[in-house]
């Protein structure tokens, strides 16, 4: 199991931050992110606290070393529950890959919430749990490294397609629903992403590693050795 | 792409579900973010979209894999899942 986390600031308001939330796709960095649904929603009696399901769709390349394995194949499925309490002002996402989950799994925790001393930031915190069920230790660690590697990437990137996202809404903050065009062409997803590629990665890997594995043994070694620079 | 709102993971939704996306963000902005929301409203665009999913979803053969995932990480417990921890 590998851990990942990361801890960010946004200068914007968490009301920003949170309605960008649901326009972060499509978004010109993160280009993986194929499809976002919602598939359930629900608002508690208090009126406010809103837990919303959904399902995120990725298309990530995968590194050679594995497609080797994994074949052509590279769409991925990402559930996410999220809850917006307005009376504690956080927003948090739960994500978990769908796809080959059986192989490997992608926890991610993402909380905002607003900065203590001022209103006009929000702080955002990440955590991923990487766990790769596969019975070949080297294949296993091999898939860890490379999805915490991934995710980092991602985290980046969606960092910044993220901020710009905000900054296209806060500037009209009062015109909002006009921009909610641009947001969404803009904002990009750190979890999601991660998630995605790793899952399709790592689950077809072991399915078919097996076999694989025996027939192909010295290209895959060559292929480990060639990913450790 | 092109578009600028997400797409639904089945084409055939895509449409309903920007329907409902901006009736959503719409009501999230102006209704909940300030505590003026009586319901989660958008009812008529989000039975049309939910329903057009649902079928897709067992079509495409999604199913399965969601549905153990709402067992182990339910819903009602805001996605806390019984296996992380």
């Amino acid at each position: 199991m590998r851990l990942f986390q990361n801890t960010q600031e946004f200068p914007y308001s968490w009301e920003q931050v949170t309605a960008a939330n649901w326009r972060k796709y499509p978004n010109e960095v993160s280009t993986h992110v194929v499809a976002v649904d919602v598939l359930r929603r629900e608002l508690d009696e208090s009126r406010t606290k809103l837990t919303s399901e959904r399902l995120i769709t990725c298309k990530q390349s995968v590194p050679k070393w594995l497609t080797m394995l994994i074949g052509s194949s590279n769409v991925s499925y990402i559930r996410e529950i999220s809850v917006v309490d307005l009376s504690t002002k956080t927003l948090t996402l739960k994500s978990c890959n769908l796809t080959f989950s059986h192989l490997l799994k992608v926890y991610e925790t993402v909380q905002y919430t607003p900065d203590q001393f001022d209103a006009n930031k929000t702080l955002f915190r990440q955590e991923a749990q990487i766990t790769a069920y596969a019975t070949i230790n080297t294949l296993c660690n091999k898939i860890e490294e490379w999805s915490v590697k991934r995710f980092g990437e991602n985290a980046s990137k969606g960092r910044e397609g993220f901020d710009s996202v905000l900054q296209l809404l806060s500037k009209n903050w009062g015109e909002r629903e006009k921009l909610v065009d641009e947001l969404s062409h803009k904002v990009a997803d750190t979890v999601d992403e991660i998630c995605s590629s790793t899952d399709s990665l790592l689950k077809e890997t072991e399915l078919k590693s097996t076999s694989l594995i025996s027939r192909y043994s010295r290209e895959i070694q060559r292929a480990f050795n060639l990913n450790k620079n | 792409m092109g578009n600028v709102m997400s797409a639904s993971f089945a084409p055939e939704c895509t449409e309903l579900k920007h329907e409902y996306d901006n009736c959503f963000n719409q009501w999230y902005s102006e209704k909940f973010l300030k505590g003026l929301s009586m319901e989660n409203e958008c009812s008529k665009q989000w039975y049309a979209y939910t329903t057009c999913v649902e079928s897709a979803l067992v079509k495409q053969g999604i199913k399965p894999a969601l549905e153990a995932a709402q067992k182990e990480a339910p819903f009602e417990n805001g996605g806390e899942s019984s296996e992380s921890k």
